[in-house]
């Protein structure tokens, strides 16, 4: 048991922190992934723990901090990256070099011949550190801090850079140090990493506590499965889709992704309109983390993107022909003062944009993204539209909530066809200042 | 227990140890049976005798030993600010000083073996390299090595200066550790080690003479810039005769403050 209480760290006098009040249990038995970006704090984190680094907060191995523990290498392996790559020294043999660490360690030599069976590294024991590849060096790294046989282990990145054959290999070997009892902290990037491992995911964002969740909720909530379709007929194909209650969304030049329906209905749908299928592949798609919020007035606020909900029978507010119906989405203002009414209550905010700056640890549970608790907290008042619709008889997309302003979810900026002209990008503005219609 | 079993097998698993081990023999081998080559006719003295087998070369800060034993030290260091091993359990302070005081043990008792080694291997490499026209007796007399310890570190005898110089090489090895933990790199800190005696010999003379005394003629032999200074200041008086307190004040004084840096260094450190 692993308690984290109040991890704060600040590496410069005047700059935001790079870690702020985490805190978390991780329990024996299951696998605790913290996950987040590069520079959100998960190596600090993982240094705060076992005090390499001077920062606040008290972190408990079994009750005691880890200066503390008679013997920290029985009760706690780490795995933290070093500035070099390798395991060890170079020049020295592998089975030498664990032999050594065993003997600082305290534990007999043939515990660290056992260990290098156990990590698929007996046949090349007697080969220099040298020659080892990066795969290899990990998991020497991993044997070392196994050394001591603890009942926990700190890992920062383990699979990061690896094969696949060797990240395969490095979760079912930490998936049974877990299901044996022993207490697992993990740190990871890719967010299918965490659901495909974890048993309970941290979600940092820089230096924030996001989440706090199980991995159902997890894969319930930051991770989406849907449908690649490619064809040329899509958009027809879209039409018979959104007909079906599903959610279409526009995936490149000739693709859609589609949520809300199962490949195999995609397909029979298409064979039975006759309709040409050059690919259809399920996928995960992540969402982004919810962001952390600046305070409203600070100037950056009404940078934030927010994609509004529209659903075919929401009255269309205030048809406008003259506006330019393909409008890029960067700059809704370049069409005179677009911005009339506030959306419906329907339409979701899915980031709590406007809110003031709650403490994001106490938010966590009720705020997830895409929760229905978080979404009608947000204000809707401060969301202008566009109104994008021309006619009423148009067919509009829906868009789910989990269809968000990702990297790869933008929506087309060029030839925006009828089909999805209510694909806008929308501007929160600072200040809830509807502009009249001229 | 643990730290020294942690050590030697570092020391064992790495190439570098039985490198430099085996350079420090050869050199100094071969040192020695150069400087037996150029030794003046007649009867060897002890002196002479003792410079050649020790291999104090006055281009070199230390002798050749000194200098291997200091290279141990410094790479021992370097290794676990390079490759740490386990990082996490050395940071508590107990741990990083009861590290140091372990690789010192260690240091220290290869600094000694190697000195005993290549004194031994000297004094065969200068015997047999002795030109003809010297007479070896007075030097390698067989009652001398068969002789009471006390005849043995008479004034006169081979056996003070041949401590000194074992003395110096462990010192060496230790400095060498030293220096690199305040330093954190092994280059660095054999550079650090090459430049303290440049500043410590004149400095501790300078001190000594405030005082009244001299380098003894023992240790003397063995510093590498006796002749500058001996001809800037012209002759010394008597050598000290016996234990001196202020000399091993002077001696220990240097020791003393390596020691206490590096020791506040560890205590403003998290790691190695």
């Amino acid at each position: 048991m692993i308690q984290i209480t109040g991890l704060t760290k600040v590496y410069r006098r005047g700059r935001p922190p790079a870690l702020l009040d985490l805190g978390f249990d991780a329990r024996p038995g299951a696998v605790t992934v913290l996950l987040g970006d590069e520079g959100a704090g998960k190596t600090t984190a993982l240094r705060l723990m076992v005090e390499l680094e001077r920062g606040l907060g008290i972190t408990l191995f079994d009750g005691r901090t880890y200066r503390r523990l008679r013997r920290p290498e029985r009760e706690l392996g780490v795995l933290l990256p070093s500035s070099r790559p390798t395991a060890g020294h170079p020049g020295q043999r592998a089975r030498s070099h664990l032999r050594m660490l065993a003997g600082a360690v305290g534990v007999p030599a043939r515990r660290a011949d056992e260990l290098l069976e156990q990590t698929r590294l007996a046949a090349v024991a007697d080969h220099r550190l040298r020659s080892f590849s990066p795969g290899m060096h990990r998991r020497m790294a991993l044997a070392a801090a196994l050394l001591g046989d603890p009942k926990a282990l700190l890992l920062d990145d383990p699979t990061e850079g690896l094969s696949p054959r060797n990240e395969e290999w490095f979760h079912s070997f930490l998936r049974s140090f877990a299901v044996a009892g022993g207490t697992l902290v993990v740190t990871t990037r890719s967010p299918q990493e965490a659901a495909a491992f974890g048993d309970r995911v941290v979600t940092l964002d820089r230096g924030r506590m996001l989440a706090d969740q199980p991995v159902a909720e997890f894969r319930r909530t930051r991770l989406h499965p849907e449908v690649a379709v490619r064809g040329p007929q899509m958009a027809r194909l879209a039409d018979l889709l959104v007909g079906h209650g599903a959610q279409v969304r526009r995936d490149g030049g000739a693709g859609l992704a589609v949520s809300g329906i199962g490949r195999t209905e995609i397909g029979e749908l298409a064979y039975r309109h006759g309709i040409l299928l050059h690919e259809l592949a399920d996928r995960v798609v992540e969402q982004p983390a919810p962001r952390v919020v600046l305070p409203t007035g600070s100037g950056r606020s009404g940078q934030v993107r927010v994609r509004s909900r529209h659903r075919d029978a929401e009255p269309v507010p205030a048809a406008r022909p003259q506006s330019p119906p393909a409008a890029v989405p960067g700059e809704p203002s370049s069409g005179g003062p677009l911005f009339e009414e506030p959306l419906p209550r329907v339409s979701r905010s899915r980031r709590p944009s406007q809110e003031s700056l709650v403490p994001v640890v106490e938010r966590s549970g009720a705020g997830l993204p895409g929760r229905e608790s978080g979404a009608a907290d947000a204000p809707t008042a401060v969301i202008p539209s566009v109104a994008a619709a021309e006619t009423e008889a148009e067919r509009t997309v829906v868009l789910g909530p989990p269809v968000a302003a990702g990297p790869d979810l933008r929506p087309m900026r060029r030839s925006v066809p009828p089909l999805f002209r209510d694909e806008q990008h929308h501007r929160t503005e600072p200040e809830p200042e509807p502009e009249p219609e001229p | 227990m643990r730290v020294l079993a942690y050590e030697l097998r570092r020391l064992r698993g790495l190439r570098s140890t039985w490198l430099i081990l085996a350079a420090v023999l050869l050199c100094d081998a071969a040192v020695a049976a150069v400087l037996a080559r150029q030794v003046p006719d007649g009867a060897l003295a002890v002196p002479t005798a003792v410079r050649s087998v020790a291999a104090a070369v006055p281009l070199l800060p230390l002798p050749i030993a000194a200098l291997g034993a200091g290279a141990l030290g410094a790479l021992s260091y370097g290794h676990e600010v390079r490759h740490p091993g386990l990082a996490a359990s050395r940071v508590a302070f107990g741990r990083r000083v009861g590290l140091l005081v372990g690789k010192s043990v260690v240091i220290g008792a290869v600094s000694a073996a190697l000195a005993v080694v290549t004194l031994l291997l000297d004094a065969v490499a200068v015997r047999l390299a002795l030109p003809s026209s010297v007479d070896p007796a007075p030097a390698f007399r067989p009652d001398v090595f068969g002789s009471d310890p006390a005849g043995l570190l008479a004034a006169g005898a081979p056996g003070r200066p041949l401590l000194a110089f074992a003395l110096l090489v462990v010192v060496g090895g230790w400095a060498g550790l030293l220096t690199t933990s305040l330093v954190r790199s092994a280059a660095a800190g054999l550079l650090v080690l090459c430049a303290l005696p440049v500043l410590l010999e004149p400095a501790v003379g300078m001190i000594l003479r405030q005082a009244g005394r001299y380098w003894p003629a023992w240790v003397r032999e063995l510093l590498p810039f006796q002749y500058g200074l001996d001809w800037v200041r012209g002759e010394p008086g008597a050598a000290a005769v016996g234990p001196d307190p202020v000399l091993f004040a002077a001696l220990a004084a240097p020791v003393l403050v390596l020691l206490v840096a590096a020791v506040l260094a560890q205590v403003r450190r998290r790691a190695l």
